[in-house]
C-alpha cells in the first residue's frame, strides 16, 4: 500500500511507525481531508451568493455572522430539521442509496489530489485514471436519483445528466491523455512535479496545444459538474430543479454538497495539470514544514482563482439548449481534443518533450543574443 | 492484517450483491446490486496489487456498462413487476423450453460445474497464503507489453472498436430525403 501522507511524515520526524500507527494517522489525514473539502463546499455556497449577488448588484446575505460567513451552517442546521420526504411512489431504496453514491464518488476523488508534495493522501500510479474512474459514480448517482423520484421533472433532469456526463467525459478524458503524453506518468504528483513554478514551466504554456487544451478541460469540467452554462440536468426554468425536484433536507443537502465539492475537485485536477499545481518559486522552504504550508496556500490560491471563474461563467452566461449542448460535445470539443491529441504527441516527438520556451530561449542562446 | 480487511470485506461485497441481483425481482435493483458486485471485484483486484486493471474495472464497469445497462431496462421498461408476474395469473412463470433444451441445459452445467469445481478443488490444494511481492505498479509493465508481444491484438481490438464506431454512426445518421422516399 501506498500512503504517502504517512511516509512523508515518517521521512520527517525519521521514525518508522508500526502498522497500528500508520492506520491511526491515515484514518486523522483523511478525516481531517474530508471535513475540509466538506468546510470548503459549504463555504462555496456562500461565495456562490455572495458573489452573485456582486455581479448582480445586490448585497447578498449579510445577517449571520461578520459578513454573513456562518450562513452556510444557518442553512445547514435548516436542512437537517427539515422533514424528510419521500414520495409515496418512488423507489424507496435507490431514492435513499442515490444521493449517496453521489457524494460517494465526489469523496473518492479526494484521497489522489495533490494538495502538496507531502500531504497527498495516496500517490497512486494510476491516480489520473483512478480520478476518472471513481468520479463516473456521479453519473449513475444523478441517474439514479432522477430516476427513483418518479417524477417527471427528476426523470428529465436524471436522463439529461447522464447523457450529459457521459458525452463530456469523451473530450475531457483525451485533452487528459494528451497532458498524460507529454508528463509520461500517470500519478498527479508526478505531473505536477514535472512542471515549474513559474508561467513558463506550467503545461498551460508548454505548447500551443495544451493552451487549447486547457480550455477543452475547462468546458467539459463545467458541464461533467453541471454548472451553467451547462446545468440542463436542473434547469430551473423548465425542469423545476431536475434531478433533485422531490429530494428535501440533508439528502437534497448531499447532492448540493457533492456538486459543490466536485467543482473544487476539477479545479483541483486542472492546477495539478496545467496551473503547476502546488510549485513554489525556487522551491522555498523545501523539506520544512513551512514549505509544506506554502505549497498547500499556492495550491489552495489557484483553485480558489479557478472556482470565482467557474461562479463567474455561472452568473453571466445563459444556458444552452440541450441540442447545442451535444452539438458542441460532438462536433467541436471532441474533434478538437482528437486534434489537440495527435498535436501534442507529434510535438513530443519532433522537440523530444521540450515546451515553446525552452525551444525559444535556445534558439536566441544559438543565435548569440 | 489491512490487506485481509479489504479482501474480506470485498469478497463479501462481490458476493452479496452477486446473490442479490439474482434473489431480487426488479431490475434497476438487480442493476444496483451488480454495480456494488463489481466495486467489490475493484476491491478484489487491489488486493492482487493489479492497480491499472482496478482502475480500468472502474472506468469501463461502474462508469460505462452500469450506465448502459440502466438505460436499457429504463427505456424498456423493465421496472414493471406487477405486470409480468400476473400475465398468465401466476406467481410464478411457466416452465420454458422441451427436453431438449433441459438436456442441452443440464449437460452444459455439469461441464461448468466440473471445470469450475477442478479449478476450485487445485486451489484449495496448493497452499495460496503465500505472502505478496511487494506492491509495485503494473502500468508500465502492461503498456510495454500491450505495444511490443502484444500489439497485434491491441491492433485488432483498435479495429473492432472502429467498427462499432461507424456502424452507431450509420445507425444514427438521420435519413436523406432520398432514402425517406424509398421507405415510404
Amino acid at each position: 500500500m501506498n500512503q504517502t501522507i504517512v511516509s512523508y511524515l515518517s521521512e520527517l520526524f525519521a521514525v518508522n511507525f508500526s502498522p497500528w500507527v500508520v492506520i491511526l494517522i491515515f484514518f486523522v489525514a483523511v478525516f481531517v481531508v474530508v471535513n475540509v473539502m466538506a468546510l470548503i463546499g459549504g463555504l462555496a455556497t456562500y461565495a456562490e451568493r455572495k458573489i452573485s449577488a456582486d455581479l448582480q448588484m445586490r448585497i447578498g446575505p449579510n445577517r449571520v455572522g461578520p459578513y454573513g460567513l456562518l450562513q452556510f451552517l444557518a442553512d445547514g442546521v435548516k436542512m437537517i430539521t427539515k422533514e424528510d420526504t419521500i414520495p409515496r411512489d418512488a423507489d424507496k431504496f435507490i431514492f435513499a442509496l442515490a444521493p449517496l453514491l453521489c457524494l460517494l464518488g465526489v469523496l473518492a476523488t479526494l484521497a489522489v489530489l495533490p494538495f502538496s508534495s507531502g500531504l497527498t493522501l495516496t500517490d497512486l500510479n494510476i491516480g489520473i485514471f483512478y480520478l476518472l474512474g471513481v468520479s463516473s459514480l456521479v453519473g449513475v448517482g444523478i441517474f439514479l436519483g432522477g430516476y427513483a423520484s418518479n417524477s417527471k421533472w427528476a426523470m428529465l433532469g436524471g436522463m439529461r445528466g447522464a447523457a450529459q456526463i457521459i458525452s463530456y467525459e469523451i473530450p475531457v478524458t483525451i485533452t487528459i491523455l494528451s497532458i498524460v503524453l507529454i508528463s509520461g506518468s500517470l500519478s498527479l504528483n508526478q505531473v505536477v512535479e514535472r512542471q515549474g513554478a513559474f508561467p513558463n514551466g506550467w503545461l498551460l504554456f508548454h505548447n500551443p496545444f495544451s493552451f487549447i487544451g486547457f480550455f477543452i478541460y475547462f468546458i467539459g469540467a463545467l458541464a461533467e459538474t453541471n454548472r451553467a452554462p451547462f446545468d440542463l440536468p436542473e434547469a430551473e426554468s423548465e425542469l423545476v430543479s431536475g434531478y433533485h425536484t422531490e429530494y428535501s433536507g440533508m439528502r437534497f443537502a448531499f447532492f448540493a454538497l457533492a456538486e459543490y465539492i466536485e467543482v473544487f475537485v476539477v479545479c483541483a485536477v486542472a492546477t495539478a495539470f496545467f496551473l503547476g499545481g502546488y510549485k513554489i518559486p525556487f522551491n522555498y522552504g523545501a523539506g520544512t514544514l513551512l514549505g509544506q504550508a506554502l505549497q498547500v496556500a499556492m495550491f489552495f490560491a489557484k483553485t480558489f482563482a479557478l472556482y470565482y471563474v467557474v461562479i463567474w461563467i455561472r452568473w453571466t452566461l445563459p444556458r444552452l439548449r440541450v441540442d447545442h449542448l451535444m452539438t458542441i460535445c460532438w462536433k467541436y470539443l471532441t474533434p478538437i481534443a482528437l486534434f489537440n491529441l495527435v498535436g501534442i504527441a507529434m510535438w513530443v516527438w519532433l522537440f523530444n518533450g521540450r515546451s515553446l520556451y525552452m525551444i525559444i530561449k535556445q534558439a536566441l542562446v544559438i543565435s548569440g543574443k | 492484517m489491512f490487506l485481509n480487511v479489504v479482501f474480506s470485506l470485498s469478497a463479501l461485497l462481490t458476493v452479496s450483491g452477486a446473490l442479490m441481483v439474482v434473489v431480487t425481482r426488479n431490475l434497476i435493483h438487480s442493476c444496483v446490486f451488480l454495480l456494488m458486485s463489481l466495486l467489490g471485484i475493484v476491491g478484489l483486484y487491489v488486493t492482487l496489487n493489479a492497480d491499472f486493471v482496478a482502475a480500468t474495472q472502474l472506468v469501463v464497469y461502474v462508469g460505462g456498462v452500469i450506465v448502459l445497462m440502466l438505460f436499457a431496462v429504463m427505456l424498456t421498461g423493465g421496472n414493471n413487476t406487477k405486470e409480468v408476474l400476473s400475465r398468465f395469473g401466476f406467481e410464478s412463470l411457466p416452465l420454458m423450453g422441451n427436453v431438449k433444451t433441459y438436456f442441452w441445459g443440464i449437460l452444459s452445467a455439469i461441464t461448468m460445474m466440473s471445470v469450475a469445481g477442478n479449478l476450485i478443488y487445485r486451489v484449495a490444494q496448493s497452499s495460496l497464503a503465500s505472502v505478496l511481492e511487494q506492491y509495485k505498479s503494473s502500468v508500465d509493465e502492461i503498456g510495454t507489453k500491450l505495444l511490443t508481444d502484444h500489439v497485434l491484438s491491441f491492433e485488432i481490438s483498435s479495429i473492432l472498436l472502429l467498427g462499432a464506431l461507424v456502424g452507431a454512426a450509420i445507425i444514427a445518421r438521420p435519413l436523406g430525403s432520398k432514402q425517406l422516399n424509398e421507405e415510404k
